[in-house]
């Protein structure tokens, strides 16, 4: 679904690479963590799958395409096939919460009629049942996070991108979010999450790709999060 | 486009005031533009009734031409003498005839209907002279051929009529040179008004903004309700200009000028139109130009 073939990443002004020879193949409907201290590339790395940025050089694949080379104005169809959520949730305030969904769906030219059927499932999925009218800022963090994924996945994308989904959270609630999105990940979506925290990597036992100045140090098929912990 | 729709007048409303300030600026340099452009067709009407201050006339002898050394109506012989002298004079860049019944519909623009009215009309074409409209090479070169026409016979006259058109002409075009000139300050104005405008909406949207790149929505989604918030103010900007060239036709040179004097052949509203089309073309190109390029640059996919 998602490959990397000795991607070298690095900034225009900085010298040393921020992905550096990265090779790594992620399969229809893994759940994968990303992990590694701020500043490893791991950011950088769910970028280069949105097209956000581009390889320096070396390949990225997403779902069989090479990404390095689509055109500019065909990235936005891939990113269609791309849910992404945020550590900060980035919620419109003036939006309800039904409306923060649907709107994935309005600026993609969904059918008003469609948007009405699938944003209200979407809610269900992600516990929120009844909350639709609510605005962000009477919701907990753990709720808005839960709009934000609905909001990622009511589109129903073939991968879901999570750059620390529960670095704003307690832990109780983060378990809750991880519970959510390994039920996404059941849906057969395939899940890459950066994170740092060692609780939720240790617990959910998924594959681990550690990396460390831009180079993968450890791939481990259900791993935890360090070797020192 | 719902949300298109709703965020026009979302984003209108947020930035009236800049969007006022677009308007006004676009509404006064559209119509200096416009006004140029019809002082501009004033000038050029006026120069095709008299000449411009390149050309000298010779008016040639009619039937019962008043004129002494006039012995009856000229000749085709004495035309073809008058012909060849022109032809030959090194002064001359081009010439033309003017046939009575030219001069005749010229002047039926110009003087009272009444005039040219009933069985027996005051004026006839008969009453007119045929002319042949000479353009010079260089206009201070010019007593070289005035002599030589004046002295053949078949010519009644020889008008210089460039004391009495340079003057006006020459006023008509500092007229057009300034109100084009301005314009054209007011016109990147404009321009720079309206890449501020965009600035600051795609900074007061860039939340809405970030999250459409994410979900996949197209460039030209997103930069859509910037080329109707650039639309819009340009359709305003132009009814504006438009409305205040029609008033200053119809209150100034409808109203007025054509009464105080009769001897210019006035633009109308062929003209009106000319400069409206020209304004209408100008208006949308100044805002959304800027909008299409700024939000390639604000908004890149």
């Amino acid at each position: 679904m998602i490959r990397f073939e000795r991607v070298v990443k690095t900034y225009p002004g900085s010298t040393a690479p921020a992905l550096d020879g990265v090779s790594v193949d992620v399969e229809k409907g893994e759940f994968v963590f990303l992990v590694g201290a701020s500043g490893s590339g791991k950011s950088t790395a769910l970028r280069l799958v949105l097209r956000e940025a581009r390889a320096s050089s070396g390949r990225v694949y997403v779902a069989g395409k090479e990404i390095n080379r689509l055109a500019g104005w065909k990235v936005p169809r891939l990113r269609r096939q791309i849910g992404t959520v945020f550590q900060d949730f980035r919620l419109l305030p003036s939006k309800t919460v039904a409306e923060n969904v649907a709107f994935a769906l309005e600026v993609i030219g969904t059918p008003r009629r469609e948007i009405k059927r699938v944003v209200p499932g979407t809610l269900d999925l992600v516990g929120l049942s009844g909350l639709g009218d609510r605005m962000p800022e009477e919701l907990s963090g753990g709720e808005q996070q839960r709009v934000a994924i609905a909001r990622a996945f009511v589109n129903r994308p073939m991968i879901l991108l999570a750059d620390e989904p529960t670095g704003n959270l307690d832990p109780a609630t983060s378990a809750e979010i991880m519970r959510l999105l390994e039920q996404i990940n059941g849906t057969g979506t395939t899940v890459v999450m950066a994170t740092h925290d060692h609780g939720i990597v240790d617990l959910m036992r998924k594959r681990v790709i550690e990396l460390d100045s831009g180079r993968v140090v450890r791939d481990e098929a259900s791993g935890a999060y360090g070797f020192q912990h | 486009m719902r949300y298109v729709f709703s965020n026009l007048g979302q984003g209108l409303r947020r930035n009236l005031s800049m969007h006022l300030a677009v308007i006004l600026t676009l509404f006064v340099s559209l119509a200096l533009v416009g006004a140029g452009v019809l002082v501009k067709r004033q000038a050029d009407a006026a120069a095709e009734q008299w000449g411009n201050e390149l050309q000298i006339t010779a008016f040639l002898c009619r039937e019962d031409d008043p004129v002494k050394r006039c012995l009856g109506a000229v000749d085709s012989a004495q035309k073809a003498a008058i012909t060849k002298v022109v032809k030959n004079n090194p002064e001359v860049a081009s010439f033309y005839f003017e046939s009575q019944e030219t001069a005749y519909q010229k002047a039926q623009k110009l003087f009272d209907p009444k005039l040219f009215q009933g069985d027996q009309p005051v004026l006839t074409p008969a009453d007119f002279r045929e002319s042949i409209w000479i353009t010079l090479k260089n206009p201070d070169q010019f007593q070289g051929i005035t002599s030589a026409v004046l002295g053949l016979d078949g010519v009644s006259s020889v008008k210089d009529q460039r004391d009495v058109v340079q003057p006006i002409l020459s006023g008509m075009r500092v007229m057009q040179v300034a109100s084009l000139g301005v314009a054209v300050f007011l016109v990147v104005a404009a321009l720079m008004l309206v890449a501020n405008t965009i600035r600051l909406a795609a900074f007061a949207r860039r939340k809405e903004i970030a999250i459409m790149r994410l979900v996949g929505a197209s460039g030209l989604y997103i930069s859509l309700p910037f080329l109707l918030e650039a639309l819009f103010t340009a359709i305003v900007g132009v009814a504006l200009a438009g409305g205040a060239l029609a008033a200053g036709m119809w209150f100034g040179v409808h109203d007025r000028l054509r009464d105080y004097i009769g001897f210019i052949p006035w633009i109308g509203l062929d003209d009106f139109l000319v400069a409206l089309v020209i304004i209408a073309i100008v208006g949308p190109v100044v805002t959304l130009l800027p909008t299409l390029l700024l939000t390639r640059k604000y908004i890149k996919v």
